[in-house]
């Protein structure tokens, strides 16, 4: 067990790279706003590895805060485009597919 | 293997920071500070402070990407959607706070790593005087008893900003649009469950603060994220007068705990003597409500909040 836990931390770090790519590239607000909500995930599990591996059970509280509070974020997101920037400034999607 | 952790965080922090401040579209740059928040808790949490991980993921998950969403919003809902002109002047002060950032930053780097560990004599000391106050997490004592005219700053720095943010936006009765509120049944039912549970956790963290990782700043971000989520859900409105419950939430926090120092104080104990555990309790909660009103006013950039919205 000590040699698997940080062996898959690090799997899923090297996820977190994969992901950012596409937080990079987009095209789409959706796209990065997905990977974001991935990383969210990805957190919550290396959090729940480290507290076995490093024997520390307060990060499993850390990982349950992220749990709970993960949607806040992307009812943010939801509001912001149904709140008509993307209607109004096509520039929102052309934003994702440029620079 | 630790060090291939360290490593890919320690450089995706770094990478995250500069692609946050650089990006060429703005979302990105949001999305981009996001992440960082979410491996800003990893680097805590390999760094062996749970508390710092605790709050890094409830105000980053709770209250700062909901913010900067909403930002992103007003901008383009104020039509302030182009770049302010390049001048010479702006940024030659852009240069020169950057430059006097990166000074203090790398001062501060400088005493962290001169920082003497546990093993010194303060921490001895510490490890010393604390079973004597009843609390077992040194963080909270060190907070609260040992040095807490620093925490009573830090609280009252709070409220300044506070006052600070109401003096720019001005006498404005019209508060900032917000975007219309999410009331489809999904959301519903997900402020039905999580609204009771950030309150919950919330007076668990700080029940918790007392002998486990924890405490008043945690639990206050958790409070703050339930009212987000109450404002994105339209259960809250921003309102323009400040009622009087609010007014005592906001500085209950610095009132009570400058208050309880006065009182010792004319006991005749030193300034700031805290009289016991139940005093550590006392103290933090009205630090925790300080702390979620004053983050949620700040998210709705209003002076009140009210349950009914304004016509």
């Amino acid at each position: 067990m000590t040699v698997l836990l940080p062996a898959v931390v690090v799997f899923l770090l090297l996820n977190l790279v994969a992901g950012l790519w596409r937080v990079y590239t987009g095209p789409s607000a959706a796209d990065r706003m997905l990977s974001a909500l991935l990383f969210g995930s990805t957190t919550v599990a290396i959090l729940l590895l480290l507290a076995q591996w490093q024997d520390s059970p307060a990060l499993r509280v850390a990982a349950l805060l992220f749990v709970m509070l993960a949607a806040i974020t992307s009812i943010a997101f939801v509001a912001m485009v149904q709140g008509g920037a993307a209607r109004r400034q096509p520039a929102t999607r052309a934003n994702g597919t440029k620079s | 293997m630790s060090l291939a952790i360290d490593l890919l965080i320690a450089t995706g922090l770094v990478v995250l920071a500069w692609q946050a401040l650089v990006g060429g579209s703005l979302f990105r740059g949001i999305v981009m500070f996001i992440v960082f928040g979410l491996t800003m808790a990893l680097a805590w949490a390999r760094l062996g402070s749970p508390d710092l991980a605790m709050a890094e993921a409830a105000i980053g998950a709770g209250v700062t990407g909901a913010l900067l969403m909403i930002a992103y919003w007003r901008l383009r809902a104020l039509g302030a959607n182009r770049p302010a002109p390049r001048s010479p002047l702006r940024a030659r002060v852009a240069l020169g706070v950057g430059l006097l950032s990166a000074v203090l930053v790398a001062m501060i780097g400088l005493a962290a790593v001169g920082a003497i560990g546990p093993g010194g004599e303060a921490g001895q000391a510490l490890a010393e005087a604390l079973p004597a106050t009843g609390l077992g997490n040194p963080i909270t004592g060190v907070l609260v008893i040992f040095r807490n005219l620093d925490t009573l700053l830090e609280v009252a720095v709070l409220l300044a900003a506070y006052v600070a943010s109401r003096a720019v936006m001005g006498d404005d009765k019209a508060a900032l649009p917000l975007p219309p509120a999410q009331d489809a049944p999904l959301v519903g039912a997900l402020v039905a469950v999580l609204a009771p549970l950030a309150v919950l956790v919330a007076i668990y963290l700080l029940k918790a603060g007392s002998q486990l990782p924890g405490g008043a700043f945690q639990a206050g971000a958790v409070l703050a994220a339930g009212g987000v989520l109450l404002m994105l859900a339209g259960r809250l409105h921003p309102a323009p007068l400040c009622g009087v419950g609010l007014r005592i939430a906001l500085v209950a926090g610095t009132v009570v705990f400058s208050g309880v120092g006065l009182i010792m104080l004319a006991l005749g104990q030193p300034l700031l003597a805290i009289p016991g555990t139940w005093a550590v309790y006392l103290i933090e909660t009205a630090m925790m409500i300080s702390i979620g009103a004053t983050l949620v006013l700040l998210f709705a950039g209003s002076a009140g909040l009210t349950g009914t919205p304004r016509r």
